[in-house]
């Protein structure tokens, strides 16, 4: 009876870390169903069946958006001993990676290195720690962690400097390996920025049939599409995937901000001053008054 | 209540906002100053990005500026010839820091440079401020003081386009304040500030202008020279955010009426003493922190 009533009890606690209890409540209906679903299959077609969902796909950015977290769950035919990797990655992009030096007793940027197509959201949730469930060169074929991510080095000319414009460098002859220290470095800090992280041990499954995560968008989420990835991995090899989306847009006056910024941005610029003007003026008149 | 900033793409507590705007806005009612200098350190250490910080600072003095002006306009103390002339070598010499904002930050160096200039210009003013306090108030107390010459004459006044600034009772060449608007123009681009702690001082031991003259002017030509920088932002770097700087400026209104309430009790070298002071404690607070070493020698930045 313990063990029926442990998933309930746990479903209803989440709308603590999830949105609405409407929602959770909707949650747990679609995990009855799928879990129903998955239990009158028969034995011998698509055994290994894994499906993914969301709590919500999609994510706006509305001007009260503080981050907020979802819940990643869904159905597994699973075995005791089965482990579950969850990932969840956002556009790729470019980035600057800038290392410091002291010089003549202060800290300044000395090299740059670009990345490219580096995930700018990457969030792994697994059962257990990944060297745990499999061997480095299986999670890499399966594609999963930060060895797998196939990121680019293209090294800049010069100290410091960077190719910001893009125009000239063709990055594909350009790659080049990185090192130890540069892998590390990019991590931590994405880490660090909460952009990227890894959370083992995050993924609950109830009866090997069912699992879910949490999945926290901090405030600085870059907004694109996501795809979130679900693996079901037995004795060390993947034996089921599956894929959904996810998307995350700026909605709302902030949207409107940042469209009109950025489509309009002489007359954006003019109505920021004018708006200034105007509530200087304001200010000053309130002031006289007093 | 949190706030999700469109531009800085960074969401941000709206009473830590305007906390911010209020405390800064206290400070420059209290003394007379932008608070340009103390605002955009402040952005920056609460997450905003630097490019972010340093436009929509400028967007933000413009208004505090128009509102100072209008105060002074009524006194009549500003010298619209004078400022004028800041003015065209403010908007020159702004519009070439926002170029070579641009290029410091393709280059990474932007960061050193907004802090090296911070802790340069406000070590100097901060220092020279705290001596010249220190010595009138020791001065005041001893006696009744040495009256000082209207203004000093120097190498300056020889040179050509001589023209007669009748508000600042001056009669020198055009060409120092086309400099000096051009110079403090480059760095309030760069720094986030109106300039109005570097024009002050330079207008008043460069220029030799009457001290009854030079915060309206100041505070005129500044209202061009940030909006321009504005402006310029606006279209290259997409990086004014409105959202915040409305919050800032309302804010900074509150903060400023407080503030001018209360520096209307203390002494003139006593403000500046203290100004001198607040000055001094943000440049040696940005100089630990280049001086000392980063908790992570490698960092990031995602190109959109």
């Amino acid at each position: 009876m313990m063990r029926v009533q442990a998933p309930y009890t746990n479903l209803f606690r989440m709308q603590t870390f999830s949105m609405q209890s409407l929602r959770a409540g909707l949650v747990l209906v679609a995990c009855l169903a799928i879990l129903i679903c998955a239990s009158v299959q028969p034995a011998g077609a698509a055994p290994n069946r894994v499906v993914a969902d969301l709590s919500d796909d999609l994510v706006e950015i509305n001007s009260s958006y503080h981050g907020t977290e979802l819940l990643l769950f869904g159905a597994y035919r699973g075995m005791p001993g089965d482990d579950l990797i969850l990932e969840v990655r956002g556009p790729s992009t470019d980035l600057l990676q800038r290392r410091k030096e002291q010089k003549a007793g202060i800290w300044i940027n000395v090299e740059t290195f670009r990345w490219l197509g580096v995930p700018s959201f990457y969030h792994v949730f697994s059962t257990r720690p990944l060297a745990e469930i499999a061997p480095l060169q299986t999670l890499t074929e399966s594609g999963v962690g930060a060895a797998s991510l196939g990121l680019r080095l293209a090294k800049s000319k010069g100290g410091g400097g960077s190719h910001h414009n893009g125009g000239d460098d063709s990055p594909v002859s350009r790659a080049s390996a990185s090192t130890d220290e540069q892998n590390a470095g990019l991590v931590r800090n994405m880490t660090g920025l909460g952009l990227w992280a890894t959370r083992t041990g995050s993924v609950k499954t109830q009866q090997d049939m069912l699992y879910r995560t949490a999945l926290s968008l901090p405030s600085n989420v870059p907004p694109g599409s996501y795809v979130v990835r679900v693996l079901h991995f037995r004795d060390g090899v993947a034996i089921s995937e599956s894929k959904t989306d996810m998307k995350i847009r700026k909605a709302g006056l902030s949207a409107l901000i940042y469209r009109f910024a950025h489509d309009y941005s002489l007359f954006y610029g003019l109505f920021a001053i004018a708006f200034a003007v105007a509530s200087g003026w304001l200010a000053a008149v309130a002031f006289r008054r007093n | 209540m949190y706030i999700y900033l469109p531009i800085a793409e960074v969401s941000m507590h709206i009473g830590v906002i305007i906390g911010l705007g209020g405390g800064v806005g206290f400070l420059s009612g209290l003394f007379g100053v932008g608070g340009g200098f103390l605002m955009t350190p402040l952005l920056i250490f609460f997450g905003i990005p630097p490019a972010v910080a340093v436009s929509t600072e400028a967007n933000q003095i413009v208004a505090s500026s128009v509102s100072g002006v209008l105060a002074h306009m009524r006194r009549g103390n500003v010298d619209f010839k004078m400022g004028g002339i800041l003015m065209a070598g403010g908007v020159v010499g702004s519009s070439l820091g926002v170029v070579l904002f641009k290029f410091l930050q393709s280059i990474g160096q932007i960061d050193l440079v907004i802090q090296m200039s911070y802790v340069v210009f406000l070590g100097i003013i901060g220092a020279l401020m705290l001596t010249e306090s220190l010595r009138t108030i020791i001065r005041s107390r001893k006696s009744g003081g040495v009256r000082r010459k209207l203004h000093q004459h120097n190498w300056f006044h020889g040179l050509p386009l001589k023209m007669r600034f009748r508000r600042s009772k001056l009669y020198i060449s055009a060409i120092p304040p086309l400099v000096i608007g051009a110079l403090v123009g480059v760095l309030a681009a760069i720094m986030g500030v109106g300039g109005g702690f570097i024009m002050v001082p330079a207008m008043i031991y460069l220029l030799g202008m009457p001290t009854a003259v030079v915060v309206g002017t100041s505070l005129f030509q500044i209202i061009f020279v940030t909006a321009n920088v504005t402006l310029l932002q606006s279209i290259q770097t997409q990086t004014v955010d409105f959202m915040l700087a409305g919050l800032l400026l309302l804010g900074a209104v509150i903060g400023a009426q407080f503030g001018s309430r209360f520096g209307a009790r203390l002494r003139g070298e006593q403000l500046r003493g203290l100004l001198a002071l607040v000055v001094l404690a943000v440049c040696v607070k940005i100089m630990f922190d280049l001086a000392l070493r980063p908790e992570d020698l490698l960092s990031v930045e995602l190109l959109r």
